[in-house]
């Protein structure tokens, strides 16, 4: 699996939506990207990619593409 | 049928008088433990070592400085790759200290708050992000009747301990949806190093007021512990167990 593939696998796990809704989406966009589904997010990223995230960068983390700028800064690229 | 078989436990303050006892009781029960203490001794290595074989559970030993939230981030995150559940995470690790208001200074203000709530707080951010994967956890946070019951003479302590008393509610509204129970411990004096702290005279005041008289041995604290990261407890949250010997009531 790509690390593009983790990662929107993250968000389909995560936030428990399909696919097909998953690039392009900002936070609290859809009633699933809530504050709560936001660290069920988190949670499933960290996992994917065996990280733990600075708080600062999960309160920075407002979108689909906002995450793959994140994600930089611990290695991963999308 | 031991209480905790199975069940992974990451404790800190585990190198202290009651970190000790729980220890002890929690292998006892059948628990695995990363016993996280901030100083390294053959002593404390012999000890879980010894335990460990005897109750047939592991115990690792975890070091970090709780003032030094890198060490702190790099030790869990370390635990988070071994892949394997923090079913249970017992912030138990705390100072004590004494002063009136006007003596007490603003650093020592934020260096009690940073062991007794500041670090306590991001231990718990960081490994309840680890349980909200398994939608289950338990977190026991050890605070004190101090926070409590508010005296003279400890603006510092008792302010901290009532902050994480505080923290202990709040977050079990937060993380509850996510299965994961928070619950606090508030002991009166405890006979440990840590409870000595206070003068003589001043433990005599407080045994005064406390209707069994005595103080807690640090055992009868470890018990509690057992008891609310067990599945005995399971449909208990956001609750202070105070373990006082009736002073509160006095």
């Amino acid at each position: 699996m790509t690390n593009r593939e983790k990662y929107i696998n993250a968000f389909v796990e995560g936030l428990e939506i399909a696919e097909d809704k998953v690039v392009g989406l900002e936070y609290q966009a859809i009633p699933e990207w809530d504050s709560v589904g936001h660290m069920s997010l988190v949670a499933c990223i960290e996992d994917a990619f065996e990280i733990m995230m600075d708080t600062d960068d999960i309160v920075d983390f407002s979108s689909y593409e906002k995450g793959i700028e994140i994600l930089k800064k611990y290695d991963v690229e999308i | 049928m031991r209480e905790l078989e199975g069940k992974n436990i990451l404790i800190t303050g585990a190198g202290g008088g009651i970190g000790t006892a729980a220890l002890e009781k929690l292998a006892s029960n059948g628990g695995n433990i990363w016993a996280c203490s901030h100083k390294k001794s053959d002593e404390f290595e012999n000890k879980i070592l010894e335990l460990a074989e005897k109750n047939h559970v592991w115990i690792k030993p975890v070091y970090f400085d709780l003032k030094d939230e890198q060490a702190v981030k790099e030790q869990i995150a370390s635990i988070a790759k071994e892949k394997l559940p923090i079913d249970v995470l017992i912030n138990n690790a705390g100072m004590a200290h004494g002063g009136v208001f006007q003596m007490t200074s603003m650093e020592t203000l934020k260096e009690v708050f940073q062991i007794n709530f500041f670090s306590q707080i991001y231990i718990t951010q960081l490994v309840s992000r680890l349980m909200m994967r398994r939608k289950r956890g338990v977190i026991i946070n050890m605070a004190s009747v101090g926070g409590v019951e508010a005296a003279e003479g400890y603006i510092a302590y008792g302010s901290s301990k009532a902050a994480l008393i505080y923290a202990t509610k709040a977050l079990s509204k937060e993380l509850g949806n996510m299965g994961i129970r928070v619950n606090a411990i508030a002991p009166g004096l405890v006979n440990t190093r840590m409870g000595h702290y206070k003068s003589d005279k001043e433990i005599e005041r407080v045994l005064e007021r406390t209707v069994l008289n005595r103080m807690a041995e640090p055992e009868e604290i470890a018990e509690a512990m057992v008891y609310l990261a067990s599945d005995k407890a399971a449909f208990i949250t956001g609750q202070v167990l105070v373990i006082d010997g009736g002073r509160l009531q006095s």
